[in-house]
């Protein structure tokens, strides 16, 4: 099958990729890690991980798609061999199940930019009511459909007048509105108490290796470094496209914009919150929701004297986050529209199958906020096993050879050293067993019923679903491939 | 404002903020070398 699209420059690729890699994860998740982790002591092995994971997995992925040519399925098989097919399966279904609730996520931000902008939302008494009746009745449902109908249309469009187009102007808008909202937050009285605390460290607090795996899990989370997204846009990329250079710029250039969003957080909480600050920073509530559906909209209605003003700041927010995850949709509906390319489907054919198909399987998440929950622990998770998987069809490889063939071969613009044999070799290799090892003990220590697969946030929920999954792909692994590569014979 | 948060102000926003207008300084350089060369 002869690729027909590409993306059209070297501009239109990496705003694409920030696009992937910059979601709610960077606004919300972000600040709420940091306060809980004593602020600047969490922002320095953050920035390691910065460098030893999220970068060396950035590259690795743009190198296997670009390579390759195909989706993960198709594209671990030819890099690590056909029997580990069922490896870019799984990454395949990781990024798509958390793509059902991920839309659901989306249409929540979409609803509550519609209540700032109609003013509705500072006519409320209480905001954890508010987010409660909002969370428990049925318009999440149809803010989801809005949200992956929205999407599914951008993607049906194809990657260049659809994928590229899209986020040419939302990549851009969303930029422009982090800065305003910067600018606003540094500006008011107090601010300056927000940002020394998000970059005063704690020596004590800097020992402590929750820290650090922390640390690990947000770079995980937020650079989308692992989970499969970058791989199939680098199958877009252009054969004279550099891969090194590319990827330092999406991985520095997504954290840039964690800390913009960080420091506009905290300044605004410390300069406007009445109480204790960093309780309400730290808060976490019903799926991680406290901060940015009940705390900050209170917040927005006591930033000025003039609700015009408060109104104009807490729709852009809200815009800003809805603009975040709809580009990182479209990566995610991109990748399993991909993949049943791959396996012989026409695109509107495989775009409408994905949009129908996470509608439905988005249900429970918008219906329950436990299901949706359960599926963040179980998936988020499972995005660790996703970047092993890729770090271990490069040892497959060879870590050596992947680095001097496809990294440093035709259109690099800078080359990469021995270094990286080191990093995707020993260091990615630790960092995965260490991970996976501290989320199952923390796990067994604070549910005795560690085993008991019903329980939300377990042990036993995570390996039960990933068993599952693992063993239906690995069950079905010689027909997955040899679909997948005989529709794609060069 | 104490010594401790300069410092990690200095490091986190050196490095991160830092690399970024490396990098993007060096793409800019490599695309005009492109564009000098008649790719495009």
């Amino acid at each position: 099958m002869k690729q027909q699209e590409f993306f059209s420059s070297r501009w239109a690729l990496i705003i694409a990729t920030v696009g992937i890699a910059v979601g709610t994860g960077n606004i919300w998740r972000f600040s709420r890690i940091v306060a809980q982790n004593g602020g600047g002591s969490f922002l320095i092995p953050w920035v390691i991980f910065l460098l030893i994971w999220s970068v060396p997995l950035i590259i690795a992925e743009f190198a296997i798609g670009k390579s390759a040519r195909i989706g993960p399925v198709g594209a671990i098989a030819k890099t690590a061999g056909k029997k580990f097919g069922w490896m870019g399966a799984f990454i395949v279904f990781v990024s798509t199940a958390i793509m059902f609730y991920y839309s659901v996520v989306t249409g929540w931000c979409l609803r509550y930019f519609f209540s700032s902008f109609s003013g509705n939302l500072f006519k409320v008494n209480d905001y954890l009511v508010y987010w409660n009746n909002f969370a428990n009745g049925s318009e999440p449902l149809f803010f989801h459909l809005i949200a992956i109908s929205f999407v599914a249309f951008v993607v049906i469009r194809g990657v260049t007048k659809g994928i590229e187009k899209a986020t040419k102007f939302l990549v851009p808008s969303l930029l422009i509105i982090l800065l305003i909202l910067f600018v606003r937050a540094i500006t008011l009285p107090n601010a300056i108490e927000g940002i020394k605390y998000f970059f005063t460290p704690d020596l004590e607090v800097i020992l402590d290796y929750k820290v650090w795996l922390n640390a690990l899990t947000q770079n995980a989370w937020d650079t989308g470094a692992g989970w499969g997204l970058i791989l199939v846009y680098a199958v877009y990329m252009r054969k004279k496209e550099d891969i090194p250079l590319n990827a330092a710029l999406i991985g520095f250039g997504n954290n840039t914009i964690s800390i913009v969003a960080g420091i506009t957080i905290f300044s605004t909480v410390f300069a406007l919150s009445s109480v204790d600050a960093m309780t309400q920073v730290s808060q976490s509530g019903p799926a991680n929701t406290g901060l940015t559906f009940i705390y900050l909209p209170l917040l927005f209605s006591k930033m000025t004297g003039s609700d015009t003003i408060n109104i104009f700041f807490a729709s852009i927010f809200f815009l800003a986050l809805f603009f975040a995850a709809f580009t990182s949709l479209i990566s995610m509906i991109e990748l399993s529209t991909r993949t049943l390319i791959d396996f012989g489907l026409k695109r509107k054919r495989a775009v409408a199958i994905i949009a129908i198909s996470g509608f439905i399987l988005g249900m429970p998440s918008a219906l329950n906020i436990n299901v949706l929950a359960n599926q963040d622990w179980v998936w988020g998770i499972g995005l660790i096993l996703s970047g092993a998987f890729i770090a271990f069809a490069i040892m497959r490889y060879g870590i050596d050879k992947f680095r001097t063939e496809i990294i440093n071969g035709y259109g690099s613009d800078i080359k990469i050293g021995k270094w990286y044999n080191y990093i995707i070799g020993i260091l990615i290799p630790i960092q995965v067993v260490v991970l996976i090892l501290w989320w199952l003990i923390s796990s067994v220590s604070w549910d005795p019923e560690w085993w008991n697969p019903l329980h939300v946030e377990n042990a036993g929920t995570a390996i039960f679903q990933w068993a599952i999954v693992l063993t239906f792909f690995i069950a079905l692994n010689k027909y997955i491939v040899a679909r997948t590569l005989n529709n794609n014979l060069d | 404002m104490e010594i401790s948060t300069i410092i990690t102000m200095v490091i986190v926003l050196g490095i991160v903020w830092g690399g970024l207008a490396f990098f993007l300084i060096r793409a800019i350089k490599y695309e005009k070398i492109k564009f000098k060369n008649g790719e495009k």
